[in-house]
């Protein structure tokens, strides 16, 4: 066929000469040779679309595999992760802040973080501390340096931040009345020029990095005593640094790597994050031989008061017997500081959104607190409850230990009315009345402030009764209300086993503070052996009683009670008083009488069936309530009981702590 | 021209039909390695270098666990299963070297071991060792359940699962939890948005599909295969429990939600009957477990654990639902040595059998024993006065694990559907004149009692 065809192209004739060769060889078997094309392109087509078929068979199946494994098992939420903190690269920080007399503002690239224009709040120096790589705020103070004592305060804090970090500073209304040299020259070492001469009612702004250069100041002066000065406003940039440079270069532990997250994140807790030889954050308080509370899960209920939760923890964790993994931290609110305080730690910490106001949010708190403990502690029969303004005694587990024993084998040989709790607070404890670590008193009232509680009493009965959050109620005043009481007692050392540091609270002041709590005497011993453990059950508590009043000398009745020279110079007697009280629930003469030992005398504490047991000039002292208590048949008949009128009435109010006003200068 | 054509076409076809053939290769050996090898090993069939690779792997993960003092044991079903038929033997001689790899062997693509949450303290340290060894391992997630039936409490996330991936061997290490109730729960394994879906074959998996309820184990320390491990005493009874453990959480939400619509009654009569019928339920739990009898939440008890998760203050008696081939002749002696009298017994085994003992102070326990049929089950009242018969329909349903007032209890797992049943769609009102005659929605008459059976088949105390 082809030669009678050539080719228009003209190509050379040797070219085609093999191929056509083959060619001609094959005409002969033309039949043949279209059969076998047909097949080959048959064959070649079948292979594409079975090849095609294949490829998408393949990803249909690997995809449903990746369906199914993943179906039964995809998370029903969708979990959209919102980082905490915008990332910022940018080197330079651009701070405005405001001083004025009603309101104080510090914005940080246009982000406000300290805004205050409340009336009657917030006077004083604020301080803002910034981390000089990433501009977070690390702390957030105000020094009311209008009241004495707070310069100090401040300067305490201002020592305490790290060098390098960012401060800034600004006036709310007035700052300087109780602004001391000290302070002054403090502010002055960080480069400002205005603070040695900041006087009454001015305004002041000042941004420097400690131990560096100064971004700027603003001042003004106030005119008069009766005005103020002039808002000012401070408008500045501040140069960040780099990560690295921020950093201490601690070695590279599991502790450090810690304790390296909570420096980047705040400031104001001292040597925990020094770069040369920080203080330790893990303890290794001795074990406890028999540790019966090893397993007994502690409930510490916080607020916003990471400073003390801080401290708390400290003690808490260097206690001998602790075990920091039934340590559980209820945060009431989502704040980050304190949750950052307990990772510090190492410990677990729970969230709780408030519930209701005041009071009643306190009580809801420690509602959920303990639901959880004990739903997080299934086994646990007891839960340690603390509280974050608490110090904690070193032997507090060592008492606990002991007594939770004792509450056991109470719970088994006695009926289960007798014990309500133990707690580690005598509220009749203070320097002057409370002498020896290893007595140990049955009372009638719930102290708290670092109590055992029994789960089958909160389960069965406070639990399901609980106060509920419209009830603006003090769980702990309910608590000792007779409807949950029903008459049973708790067990308290004669020397607290805790402390109480917070002066900041809900129902809490410096003034009340200094007047119950300053002086409350506080173990420090360590290894005291208590003594009188088996004749803390029921019925030999009042053979004990009873063996006391024998020996206890009556007191001279005649004499003014409130006098020191009602008490010989003895030490280690026993002596017994009687006072009047008409029926159980008359405390008339007693709180007469607890005013003028300066004890707790807001509601009675600390009886025990018309009984007082505490201590003067080291002598054991016994007070006895007749005719209502029991124990009246031991007063001679030729003693009359004392009787103390209550006064009149402008001091009747005492009963409710004197809240003091912020005085508005 | 046509003749030129043709073999273009021929060569086009055979060049795309080889492009075709390498891209199947690619892709089949991309898809392959994606699997990380497990479809091979299968493939290839069990080869002894497998085996071992596994074996291998155990050992590698027990000397981890060991080197931070992490207490694991083991919960594979598959070597428990095959331990538990040497069981004799390998008690008797604990340390006696193996003459073969008989167990840790065994072709699977998984071993799983089970961890108690309270005896380790989440180290990071051991997951920087794991990476050292060569693991790659991942860790699931999620909310605490013991804290999710609390008001606004924000739980942690707990740890519920970790698999370490060596080779082509993984371990799946489930974290244990003691829950209120005296028993061990684990979590279900749900992926979150970015995890690696790939990771293992999560389907294989066989534990979290679903969290399950256990009792807590006594252990053993054995050596197989030349490898001590901690196994459950009975491994086989573990095995056992194993396949009707699913546990079903209280829906504390939809819970919270009714409480809003319906606030809880807090009077001293709802606390006091609410502690009344938690204790009448524990002790009733206490006598037929003692039984082996296997019982479950019905009617009203039912209806409160689901709709509320608690006992409904009003309902005056506690429910529990039997089997009839559960059924003993010794439950009656059982309660009445309890101290709860039999208050009155309706109908016999073979028809329409129902227990009534009576509690403290009124409080009343219903043991309704249930019958199945092809298509449904069914249980039966009787009316004392009148001798009629009434037969109460429910859809068939298996039971799963729950935890009610501090109790680890059996509820049907098709909950909805039973309390659908007995209740109607309606069951989110709290309805408090109930007449078990004619309100549940599933009751049909059955007939009455021949007069001469009354005195068998109606006794009242």
């Amino acid at each position: 066929m082809d030669e009678w065809k050539p080719n228009p192209a003209v190509k050379p004739h040797k070219k085609r000469s093999w191929y056509l060769a083959w060619k001609y060889k094959l005409m002969n078997q033309r039949a043949l040779r279209k059969l076998c094309q047909t097949g080959a392109v048959l064959f070649l087509l079948v292979t594409v679309i079975v090849n095609i078929k294949l490829i998408l068979d393949t990803r249909r199946a690997a995809y449903e595999e990746e369906e199914e494994s993943a179906q039964d098992y995809d998370d029903e939420m969708l979990n959209v992760e919102v980082p905490r903190h915008p990332v910022n690269n940018k080197k330079v920080l651009d701070v405005e802040v405001y001083s004025s007399r009603s309101k104080v503002y510090v914005a940080v690239d246009g982000t406000t973080v300290l805004e205050d224009e409340a009336r009657e709040q917030g006077r004083g120096i604020h301080v803002i501390v910034l981390n000089q790589a990433t501009g977070h705020v690390m702390a957030k103070r105000v020094f009311d340096t209008y009241s004495p004592h707070e310069d100090e305060a401040m300067v305490l804090f201002l020592n305490m931040v790290a060098r390098g970090r960012i401060l800034i500073f600004t006036i709310k209304d007035e700052g300087s009345f109780h602004l001391k040299e000290t302070a002054k020259n403090v502010l002055k070492s960080l480069g400002s020029q205005v603070a040695p001469f900041l006087s009454w009612r001015d305004m002041w702004t000042f941004v420097g990095k400690k131990g560096g250069e100064v971004y700027g100041e603003k001042h003004a002066k106030s005119p008069a005593l009766s005005t103020w000065g002039d808002p000012v406003l401070l408008k500045t940039e501040v140069h960040l640094t780099s990560v690295e440079d921020a950093e201490c270069h601690w070695p590279d532990t599991e502790l450090n790597r810690r304790r390296k997250r909570f420096c980047s994140k705040v400031e104001g807790y001292g040597s925990v994050c020094s770069c040369k030889d920080p203080t330790p954050i893990e303890f290794n308080p001795d074990p406890l031989k028999d540790n019966r509370v090893f397993d007994v899960p502690v409930a510490v209920i916080a607020g916003n008061r990471p400073n003390y939760l801080y401290r708390m923890l400290r003690s808490l964790l260097s206690a001998q017997g602790v075990n920091p993994q039934m340590i559980t931290v209820f945060i009431d609110g989502y704040y980050e500081e304190p949750m950052d305080v307990v990772e510090l730690f190492g410990l677990s910490g729970i969230q709780h959104t408030p519930i209701s106001i005041k009071n009643a949010r306190v009580s809801q708190h420690y509602k959920a607190s303990l639901t959880a403990t004990f739903n997080l502690f299934p086994d646990a029969k007891f839960a340690v409850v603390l509280e974050e303004d608490l110090d904690i005694s070193v032997d507090f587990f060592r008492v606990n230990s002991f007594l939770s024993f004792l509450s056991q084998s109470i719970h088994l040989l006695e009926e289960d009315e007798s014990l309500y709790c133990i707690s580690a607070w005598n509220d009749q404890g203070y320097e002057h009345t409370a002498e020896d670590p290893s007595l140990l008193y049955r009372v009638e009232t719930m102290p708290g402030l670092g109590w055992v509680l029994r789960k089958s009493l909160y389960k069965d009965e406070l639990e399901p009764k609980w106060p509920t959050p419209e009830k603006l109620w003090d769980w702990d005043m309910w608590m000792r209300m007779p409807e949950q009481r029903k008459g049973r007692e708790c067990i308290i050392p004669d020397i607290s086993r805790s402390y109480h540091f917070g002066i900041v609270g809900l129902n809490m002041n410096g003034y009340f503070h200094e007047a119950y709590f300053k002086k409350h005497k506080f173990n420090t011993v360590p290894n005291v052996q208590l003594k009188n453990v088996e004749s803390l059950r029921k019925d030999n508590y009042e053979t004990e009683i009873h063996r006391l009043l024998g020996e206890a000398e009556v007191l001279d009745h005649s004499k003014n009670p409130c006098e020191d020279s009602f008490v010989p110079d003895t030490e280690g007697r026993v002596y017994v008083m009687f006072i009047r009280m008409e029926q159980e629930a008359d405390f008339t003469t007693w709180t007469q009488l607890a005013k003028c030992l300066h004890i707790w005398d807001l509601d009675v504490r600390g009886n025990h069936k018309g009984l007082w047991r505490l201590f003067r000039k080291k002598n054991h002292f016994l007070v006895v309530g007749v005719p209502a208590s029991p124990y009246s048949s031991k007063k001679p008949s030729s003693v009359t009981p004392v009787y103390m009128e209550p006064p009149a009435k402008e001091e009747g109010v005492a009963a409710v702590p004197a809240v003091a006003a912020a005085e508005q200068t | 021209m046509q003749k030129i054509n043709r073999n273009v076409v021929l060569a086009l076809l055979s060049l795309t039909s080889l492009v075709f053939l390498l891209f199947q290769l690619c892709y089949y050996k991309f898809y392959l390695s994606q699997k990380n090898g497990a479809a091979f090993s299968k493939i290839r069939g069990s080869q002894s270098g497998q085996d071992s690779t596994r074996w291998h792997v155990v050992r590698k993960f027990l000397g981890l666990i060991s080197s931070h003092n992490i207490p694991v044991y083991l919960i594979d079903p598959l070597i428990l299963g095959l331990v538990g038929k040497d069981i004799e033997q390998i008690r008797s001689s604990p340390d006696g070297p193996s003459p073969e790899c008989k167990y840790f062997c065994a072709p699977r693509d998984f071993t799983t071991f089970a961890l108690l949450d309270k005896t380790w303290k989440h180290e990071v340290g051991l997951f920087r060792t794991a990476e050292k060894m060569g693991f790659q391992w991942l860790k699931i997630i999620n909310k605490d359940p013991r804290l999710d039936g609390m008001d606004d409490l924000s739980g942690v996330e707990i740890p519920l699962h970790y698999i370490f991936k060596l080779a082509s061997h993984a371990i799946h290490l489930v974290v244990f939890y003691e829950r209120s109730g005296n028993f061990l729960w684990h979590g279900p394994l749900r992926l979150k948005q970015h995890m690696d879906r790939k990771f293992v074959p999560f389907r294989k998996l066989h534990f979290g599909r679903y969290p399950g309820a256990y009792e807590k184990p006594e252990l053993l320390l054995v050596s197989i295969d030349d490898l001590k491990v901690q196994i459950p005493k009975n491994p086989s009874s573990f095995v056992e429990e194993m396949s009707h453990a699913r546990f079903l959480e209280c829906r504390y939400r939809e819970a919270r939600a009714f409480f809003q619509l319906y606030p809880d009654d807090a009077s001293l009569d709802a606390v006091e009957f609410r502690k009344k019928a938690k204790s009448l339920l524990h002790l009733a739990a206490l006598t037929l477990n003692n039984l082996g009898v296997k019982f479950w939440l019905s009617s009203g008890t039912c209806l409160g654990w689901y709709r509320q998760c608690n006992v409904i203050p009003h309902s005056k008696d506690v429910d529990l639902g039997i089997f009839i081939r559960d059924y003993k002749a010794d439950i009656i002696p059982a309660f009445q040595k309890a101290g709860l009298p039999l208050k009155h017994k309706f109908g016999k085994v073979e028809d329409s059998l129902e227990l009534s003992f009576q509690g403290e102070d009124d409080v009343k326990l219903d043991i309704f024993f249930f019958y199945e049929e092809d298509d449904h089950i069914w249980n039966g009242g009787t009316q004392a006065k009148s001798g009629k018969k009434f037969k109460y329909l429910f859809p068939k349903f298996t039971l799963c694990w729950t935890e009610f007032v501090e109790l680890k209890v059996h509820v049907p797992c098709e909950t909805l559907q039973y309390v659908e049943a007995n209740y109607g769609p309606e069951w989110k009102v709290p309805v408090k004149t109930w007449d078990w005659k004619s309100s549940p929605s599933n009751v049909q008459d059955n007939g009455i009692w021949p007069v001469d059976e009354w005195d068998d088949v109606i006794q009242i105390y």
